[in-house]
């Protein structure tokens, strides 16, 4: 790996814009598989592709550079109609975007690793089968056409390839000859483009090999759409264009969805049952595909491709793999906000010029200004100062804000593939993914909203058949809903599955010994719904035992309210359950060192630590009494924390030194252990206890109670500029 | 198993407990009427500590709470017991025990030494509504909601209560209840 830290992020952030919006076009193309394929779609995903290929091989990131070409070369087929847009394409398709996010995150740490080669490769390799496969024979349509040879000769692939669409399609084809003015050709052009997308597909526009009179320019325009030729003479009235038909529309009354027809597989339903879509019935009309002519499919390194085979290991799962988060650091602005930030600190500058002078004022050796002005003109700078310094704040806050969008574009996909696997039928339905919140949130939320979603599809709603058998309808609806309240943001996931199942939990709960049956009876249904977030109640029960609605969901709580957050579930035998999940806006998030002293349990901002070292009893000196340590030649004070906070002491032999402070100013912190690292969110402790000395706020480590953050800052301040503590001496 | 049953507890967010069985009204729903016009009776809501039975108005408490783990704050106050988590919030939770001078000391029910016994199955927290932010207050049982005129209110004789934290005295039948400035029991 050749390429810069800087080279590499930037390559990172760009690839990572290319692979969201390519996840957006392929959600859509997945969402709508075996409806008729919209041309700009395609196309959007073509060049999404095309752009990162060149992206990847311009930083020499070979694997990436590699596969891409491979996804463009099948999606150029693709929109050129050389081969059908199957079920196993866009999972081919899917799975090439899965595998870009894996190296891409690995190339992010700078690490490259054999697992995801291969699969690149395989991946590679089973779109190469796609499109050596994919020649779709052709008797040419467009020898019907009366087109000169010398347009025909002009047209590119893609849109002879449309044109043919078109005919396929049943829509009529005219040349519409256009002639402009030289001078406003272009607003004309525009014009008449308008008006003509408006009625069908504008094809072509070539300039007209017979340039008609001197004076003007003139095009032909290659025209379909299902229109009848007075009616398109009749619109194009106003407009210096004559139409000239190509190929007759036919009216077709028997078949009035004609595009849709062609849609249905000319082989028997159930001939080939593995291969219909649980997420949407539609069957492929591929016959080389369907007949099993690809030798991939037997091999089983490809097994994949096949909905149905049970995932390999290997297969990229959106709990395991870390594409849910976001690998960059990166953040897009709207310019606003930037410029409203460059406000502030223009302002801010004009209160340092202000401060400036009344300082150079105090300072003159002339006359001074009388002592109480000075003072309220001070008093009114610090104001302002402070103002200023607000908004700045709310602004830079604002910037930190992405929408839920994001995540739910990502949890689309997952719904989708999981509904593939376990042959349900789900329609997932996602509001308010506009409601920003922090960066920070959205990427923490990303792995619990993803758990929740995969147990309601995966457990919460039924097969079809059986959502038959209960009089539901056969499609059940999963449903993700966003939504802002004041400074909080509510995100609700509700399926109409079959709810939780209050006396398998009470049972359950009962049997691995968590309540006693006198209590189980006693509790209210919605107490024992609330049981599924008790950690260990999971692990001590079967998936299948509680509708496996309890899996892992104590770690989602413990991750939401990591948050701040709160999660909630409310649900109905038979009807479906709703998760609620209630967070702050925005949070302000540290790096925690997580000690213990005395049996109590500290966050220390890490930021904060510049080491951390340990020490044995016999190292510790004094100094007039205090306390010191040595730390590579420098003697530095040493707080013990116990001390300082009045605790009762342990004994022990060995102790962990934190270092905090700068330069002179520096303190080791004494603690009796070190528990480990997490991201917290700190609130100040407000109200009465705002000025506790030494203490920042309190965080939740998801413990019962909360967890006091330690402000070094204060306990630097009050240990090196303290007079001597007369209980040291 | 006993522990287990604890930690289920305060697993859970305490639920609202029901308070309908709460409210004893001090006259007769009948009479109620005829006095409206005479006289307005304030609620308020009953509490023990220690054996006393001690009221603040209604309106000044936000919620009851059972009494989750509590975490210490170094150096604190005597009276602050420390702090708790509620739905998100981080409150303090004050003594006032010892201002009343019904205790020595505050009970230690927060951090590794805690007191066994401090803390009973009917102990509960008052989430009390302050200007400078709300805060809980520790008490041994919650008893009921009281109606009770301004006629049903003795003013303090001399010798009777130590400090300006004691409003009154309320009857009720043969019930005595002392009505608390909270404010001031916790400054």
């Amino acid at each position: 790996m050749t390429t810069s830290t800087k080279g590499l992020s930037d390559f990172v952030a760009e690839a990572t814009e290319i692979l969201d919006a390519l996840s957006r076009d392929l959600a859509i193309l997945d969402r709508r598989r075996g409806e008729r394929l919209e041309p700009d779609l395609v196309n959007g995903i073509f060049r999404s592709a095309h752009s990162l290929k060149g992206l990847a091989a311009m930083f020499g990131e070979q694997r990436i550079a590699q596969l891409a070409h491979q996804t463009e070369d099948l999606l150029d087929r693709l929109r050129l109609g050389r081969i059908e847009l199957t079920e196993k394409v866009v999972d081919a398709l899917i799975e090439s975007f899965d595998t870009f996010q894996v190296v891409l995150a690995e190339t992010s740490r700078r690490e490259r690793s054999a697992v995801a080669t291969e699969r690149a490769e395989a991946v590679s390799q089973k779109l190469a089968q796609f499109i050596d496969s994919g020649t779709v024979e052709q008797s040419d349509a467009l020898d019907q056409l009366e087109l000169d040879t010398q347009v025909r000769n002009v047209l590119t692939e893609y849109e002879e390839h449309r044109l043919r669409e078109n005919l396929r399609e049943g829509m009529a084809v005219w040349k519409v000859r256009a002639v402009f003015d030289l001078s406003d050709f272009d607003q004309g052009l525009a014009r008449l483009n308008s008006k003509l997308k408006s009625l069908g597909e504008v094809i072509s526009t070539l300039p007209s090999a017979d340039p008609g009179d001197g004076t003007g320019i003139a095009f032909d325009i290659i025209f379909g759409g299902k229109v009848e030729t007075e009616k398109l003479r009749l619109a194009l009235t106003a407009l210096p264009a004559s139409v000239h038909p190509l190929f007759q529309f036919q009216p077709q009354p028997a078949e009035p969805s004609l595009p849709l027809e062609r849609l249905v597989s000319p082989t028997p339903p159930g001939a080939e049952p593995e291969h219909r879509s649980p997420v949407r019935v539609a069957v492929s009309n591929a016959p080389q595909q369907a007949s099993g002519a690809l030798p991939a499919y037997a091999n089983p390194r490809f097994g994949t491709a096949d909905a149905m085979v049970r995932p390999s290991p290997k297969q990229p799962d959106g709990e395991g793999d870390p594409v849910g988060r976001g690998l960059t650091q990166t953040v897009r602005v709207d310019i606003g906000r930037l410029d409203s930030l460059m406000d502030a600190v223009g302002e801010l500058l004009l209160i340092k010029a202000n401060v400036a002078r009344l300082a150079e004022q105090a300072s003159r050796g002339g006359k001074p200004p009388p002592g109480q002005l000075w003072g309220h003109e001070l008093h009114r700078e610090s104001r302002l100062l402070e103002r200023k310094l607000d908004d700045l704040q709310k602004g830079i806050l604002e910037v930190r804000m992405v929408p839920l969008g994001q995540v739910f574009d990502k949890l689309a996909r997952t719904v989708r593939r999981i509904a593939r696997e376990s042959g349900k039928e789900v329609d997932f339905l996602m509001r308010g993914g506009e409601v920003e919140v922090d960066k920070l949130i959205v990427e923490a939320l990303s792995d619990p909203l993803m758990h929740i979603v995969r147990n309601a599809v995966d457990h919460g709603v039924e097969t079809p058949d059986e959502r038959e058998r209960l009089s539901k309808r056969p499609r059940a609806a999963v449903a993700i809903r966003a939504m802002q309240r004041g400074n909080q943001v509510v995100i609700e996931i509700s399926d109409d599955g079959r709810g939780l199942d209050e006396e398998r939990i009470r049972e359950v709960a009962v049997r691995t010994g968590i309540l006693t049956r006198a209590q189980a009876e006693e509790m209210t249904p919605r107490e024992l719904q609330r049981l599924i977030f008790l950690p260990g109640f999971s692990t001590a029960s079967r998936v299948s035992e509680l509708s496996g609605r309890g899996v892992g969901l104590d770690v989602v709580k413990t991750n939401i309210s990591r948050l701040s957050g709160m999660i909630d579930t409310h649900s109905e035998r038979g009807v479906g359950s709703t998760f609620t999940i209630t967070l702050p806006e925005t949070l302000a998030i540290v790096r925690a060192l997580v000690v213990s002293v005395s049996g109590r349990v500290y966050a220390v901002p890490l930021n904060a630590v510049s080491e951390i070292t340990s020490i044995a009893e016999s190292e510790v000196r004094t100094v007039e009494g205090r306390e010191v340590i040595g730390l590579r030649g420098k003697t530095i004070p040493l707080a013990r924390l116990a001390r300082v906070f009045e605790l009762p002491e342990t004994e022990l032999r060995r102790r962990f030194i934190l270092v905090v402070g700068l330069a002179h100013r520096r303190l080791g912190i004494a603690v009796d252990e070190l528990l480990g690292q997490q991201d917290v969110v700190v609130k100040p402790l407000g109200g009465r206890l705002r000025h506790t000395p030494g203490i920042a706020g309190a965080t939740d480590l998801g413990d019962r109670n909360p967890v006091l953050v330690l402000d070094t800052g204060a306990l630097i301040e009050e240990v090196v500029n303290s007079e001597r503590r007369p209980e040291l001496v | 198993m006993a522990a287990f049953a604890d930690i289920l507890k305060q697993f859970f967010y305490a639920p609202d407990e029901d308070v309908g069985e709460l409210f004893r009204p001090s006259i007769p729903a009948d009479e109620m009427t005829l006095l409206a016009s005479q006289e307005r009776p304030g609620e308020y809501l009953a509490f023990f500590l220690a054996q006393e039975c001690y009221a603040i108005p209604i309106d000044q408490v936000r919620e009851i709470v059972r009494v989750p783990p509590l975490t210490e704050i170094p150096r604190s106050a005597d009276n602050l017991l420390g702090v708790i988590k509620l739905r998100g919030e981080i409150l303090p939770v004050y003594d006032v025990k010892m201002r009343l001078k019904l205790c020595e000391r505050p009970p230690k029910i927060a951090g590794p030494e805690v007191e066994p016994g401090s803390l009973t199955s009917t102990s509960r927290i008052l989430i009390v509504r302050d200007p400078e932010g709300d805060v809980g207050v520790l008490v041994d049982a919650v008893r009921e909601v009281i109606r009770l005129k301004p006629s049903e209110i003795e003013s303090l004789a001399p010798g009777i209560g130590g400090g300006d934290h004691l409003v009154g005295l309320g009857h009720l039948g043969t019930d005595l209840f002392i009505l608390l400035d909270i404010h001031k029991a916790l400054a």
